[in-house]
Formats: C-alpha cells, structure tokens, sequence
C-alpha cells in the first residue's frame, strides 16, 4: 500500500472501518489492525515475555476479532470487546501449555517469590523515580501468576470482579497477588537502583 | 493502627482510607513511603499500556490468513471509461495465472522430482541479484519485483523480503518431502508453502494494477 493509501487507511473513522470490514474490504481490516496493534501486542507482549509468542498471538487474536467482526453489533466499545478477546487467546494459550495463570495460595509461595518486608527500612521511597523501561524489565521479572494480575489489573485496567471470572479466581485472590505483585515489583525496581547507584 | 495491622489491610484498600489509616499514614512515614511507592508503580504502569510495536510480518500474515479463508473479498472492479494501459492488462491476467501456475508447478516439480539431486533443480542466479547471505531469486520473481517497484517503489523491499522467506520455506518444504516422500505432511508444507508464494503474486499484482 503506498503511503498515501495508508494515510487515507488510518483516516477512515474505526466505525466506518468496522462498517467496511464487514464487507470484506482490505483497508478496513489493516486500518483496523493499525489502530488497535499497539496495545493488542504490548499485552501479548508482556503476558508472555516472548516476542515470537507475542506476535504468534496477536495475529491469533485480530484474525479471531476479523472472523467475528460480522456478530460486532456495537453494543460495547470495539476497543473492550478486541481488548478482552485479546486477552482470552493469551490465557486461552496460557492454559494449553499448562501455566498457572494465578499463583496458588501462599500455601505454595515459595520464599524466593514472596516480596520481603521491608516496612520502617531506611532508603525505602521510590515514587519519582520509577521510570519506564525499568518497571518494564521489572515486571517480566515477576512470577507468571503475579504478572498476569498486575498486567490485567494496573495496565490493561480490569476490575478485580473481571479478572476473577477471567482467569477463574476469587475476587479476594485476585486482590491479595496484586499486592504481592506490586510488592514484588518495589523489591525489584529498589534492588535494581541499589545495584546502579553502587556501579562506578 | 500498628504498622502489621495497616499492612493486614493494604490489599483490600482502594483509593479511599479510613480515619484510623490516614492517621497511622501521618504518623508512620515507612507506611506512607510504602503507599506512595505502590501507588507510582500503578500510575506508571498504565503508560504501559500500548508502548510496544509488532513486526511488519505480523500483518502480512494476518492478510495472507486474511485472504485464505475468504475474509478479505476482491473489490468489484469498475470498467474504465478510457482503455486501460496494455501493461495493466497483461499483468490483470498474471493475478489468476500466477498463483495457478505456482500451485501447480509446486505440486508437479514435487512429484516428478522425487529422485532427483537438488543441485540439478537449482537454476544459475542471474547476474546481479545474489545478496550476502540470501539466495538467489528465479526470472519471475525479479519480474514481480521490478513491477512492484515500478508501481509501488516504497513496497518493492518489503515484496523482496517476502519473496525471500516464502521461497525459503519453499526449499524447506522441498527438503522435507524430498527426504521422506511418503510423509503426507511433508507434503502438505509443500503445498501450503507453495499456496503462500501464489498468495504473495496475488497481493503484489492486486496492489500495483492500475
């Protein structure tokens, strides 16, 4: 497609687009494909901190939206209804290759994932200075079932209620890896500025 | 409030607190840094949220899909009230004759040489198209390229490149079936590797018709 094609490709407002990938029209389905790509593979992406596996599956999941597209009948956003069928091929594929999408109770925490106490230490603030790229090293650092809830919750902005009937928890359970997972995450992103700051 | 009991509660707080927390977060400045802290992590990590690219493949592969299963449909092509360019007319031909031929030139290249070495199928390169470290393409694939970058200059390297990989599952496929003729799925990743070349021809010579 030339550039200018492309331009008039990103132009078509996402209802026309929807409208017109109904009918079968290749535009409509790229420009489809180029509004939502973004945040469709950041999600594939940081669920399953493989770049193949992300790719694999974000074609997955706009090739299950394009199939579907004729039952889309607006009753909500396009963007949530792509955005939860996104994320349901990621568990979906989760689930097959037998990944725990949630970390069994603490029960089964073992000492290495569970995020130390640390209340009352000295040095103990970060806010200000999380940047970026370090949270996002941070959080492919976390254990599969704390990242899934922090993913589901923190970035891609489900409700607890949600992600329970998603991955198939309790609402509770859901709330308590969280936590553990932002807990993590702070250990992590202190550790890793304790590391930097000693460098020469 | 002690710093445990605080602690017992965090899970469950949400943006709200309670007096007695507000209060212990006044007095308690490891809780309020922990607080302020698992707060940045949730605002920062929402500018996540669509930070990375897909490869251009990504797409490709979603049209090629795209059109396998008949999702993307041909447009209804109007008639020109002027005559069209011969050239447009010769290539509106190749769309179907290419990807027929392809197909089946795969299919009866695999089953007649069977036996054969692989040195004898490989045609010589045509002087001036070898690149480092990739291999040479046939007469027709430069053709598609030249009217490609004639029509399209700024598609012509993604086409090459797309050339480059179908044709290189095509010598996979090839390799896989001439090593175990009888694999039926084997050749199953022959046709289908063939069905993807064929699939390439369509949309190089769909986008650069006139």
């Amino acid at each position: 497609m030339t550039d200018a094609k492309k331009q008039q490709g990103n132009k078509l407002s996402e209802a026309e687009a929807i409208e017109r990938a109904k009918q079968g029209d290749a535009e409509a389905f790229e420009a489809l494909y180029n509004l939502h790509k973004r945040r469709v593979y950041s999600l594939c992406l940081r669920m399953t901190a493989n770049t193949a596996a992300a790719e694999d599956l974000t074609q997955e999941a706009f090739l299950q939206l394009f199939r579907k597209i004729g039952t889309f009948r607006g009753e909500s956003a396009f963007s949530t209804w792509l955005h939860r069928m996104s994320v349901n091929v990621v568990l979906m594929q989760l689930r097959k290759k037998g990944l725990p999408l949630v970390s069994l109770e603490e029960t089964m925490e073992t000492e290495e994932d569970a995020p130390r106490k640390e209340l009352g230490a000295e040095d103990s603030r970060l806010a200000g200075s999380v940047d970026r790229m370090q949270l996002q090293r941070s959080i492919a650092a976390l254990p599969p079932g704390y990242r899934m809830i922090f993913l589901l919750h923190d970035v891609e902005g489900y409700e607890h209620n949600e992600i329970a009937e998603m991955v198939g928890c309790s609402i509770g359970n859901s709330k308590s890896q969280l936590h553990k997972a932002r807990m993590k995450l702070r250990e992590i992103l202190k550790t890793s500025r304790a590391e930097k700051a000693t460098k020469p | 409030m002690t710093c445990e009991e605080f602690e017992r509660v965090l899970p469950e707080l949400g943006d709200g607190h309670t007096f007695e927390q507000e209060a212990h977060l006044r007095s308690c400045s490891a809780c309020s840094d922990l607080v302020a802290d698992l707060n940045a992590i949730s605002q920062q990590a929402r500018l996540l949220q669509d930070s990375e690219d897909p490869s251009p493949w990504v797409w490709n592969s979603i049209e090629v899909a795209l059109r396998q299963e008949g999702l993307i449909r041909q447009p209804h092509l109007e008639h020109p009230r002027t005559p069209a360019p011969l050239l447009g007319w010769k290539l509106r031909w190749l769309v179907p004759a290419a990807a027929m031929f392809l197909v089946a030139f795969g299919v009866l290249k695999f089953q007649r040489g069977t036996g054969q070495p692989r040195v004898a199928e490989q045609q010589p390169p045509p002087v001036g198209v070898e690149t480092a470290g990739l291999q040479p393409m046939a007469g027709e694939d430069l053709q598609l390229l030249k009217t490609v970058g004639e029509r399209m200059p700024s598609m012509r390297a993604e086409y090459e490149a797309n050339l480059q990989s179908v044709n290189a599952y095509i010598r996979d496929a090839e390799q896989s079936a001439h090593s175990d003729p009888n694999d039926e799925v084997a050749q199953q990743y022959l046709r289908n590797a063939y069905q993807q070349k064929a699939m390439v021809y369509e949309m190089a010579l769909d986008r650069s018709l006139p």
